[in-house]
């Protein structure tokens, strides 16, 4: 079976929120900063809550942060 | 409360509890452990409820459940095999193996019947029949 991958833009995302921080958006999303780190660098897949929390954080649709390709 | 503020905090309730803890073993009363131990608890929990930030997320809890499984597996299979060869030494060689032997091996017993416990507990929990 292909290894399915998750992209994500969350650093384009918070640089177009007026470079958001990474603090700023895991209070906002509820979560830690490491997580924040840990899924910018795409070592760390989330829960679909936490998804739609941070696409959330962004106002934007779930497809605009995370991608899923196989 | 920052969460390193916290940090600073539970160092310093440890110490002193370890402390306490080593006066009560040195002057040989068992009795003192118990309630520091309950009253560290307790004021860690009380100034844990301070802290604003986030602190633990899904993330964490995710590693913790793969550093658990981790753990099973290895105390588990290394528990059986210890255990078995005490129990096979004990019967064969020396004698005084063998209690540990059964002990490790009803621990595994244990283990294994809790995990398929909470294995059913939790299948029930997110099986979709009604």
């Amino acid at each position: 079976m292909a290894r399915a991958r998750i992209n994500n833009q969350i650093r384009r995302l918070r640089f177009d929120h007026g470079e958001m921080t990474q603090e700023e958006l895991a209070n906002r999303a509820g979560c830690t900063r490491q997580t924040i780190i840990a899924l910018e660098q795409g070592k760390y897949v989330p829960s679909i809550e936490l998804a739609f929390k941070i696409a959330r954080a962004f106002s934007v649709s779930l497809e605009e942060v995370f991608q899923y390709e196989e | 409360m920052s969460f390193k503020t916290f940090t600073v905090i539970k160092i310093f309730v440890v110490i002193i509890m370890a402390g306490l803890v080593g006066w009560a073993v040195v002057s040989g009363n068992a009795l003192i452990p118990i309630p520091v131990a309950l009253a560290a608890l307790v004021i860690l929990l009380l100034f844990r409820r301070g802290v604003k930030e986030v602190v633990v997320d899904e993330r964490i809890y995710s590693i913790a459940e793969k550093a658990s499984l981790v753990a099973f597996r290895v105390f588990g299979i290394a528990a059986a095999v210890i255990g078995a060869t005490l129990v096979a030494l004990g019967q064969e060689v020396v004698p005084e193996m063998e209690p540990i032997g059964f002990t490790l091996s009803y621990a595994v017993c244990g283990l294994m019947v809790i995990y398929y416990i909470a294995y059913t507990c939790y299948k029930r929990k997110y099986s979709g029949k009604k």
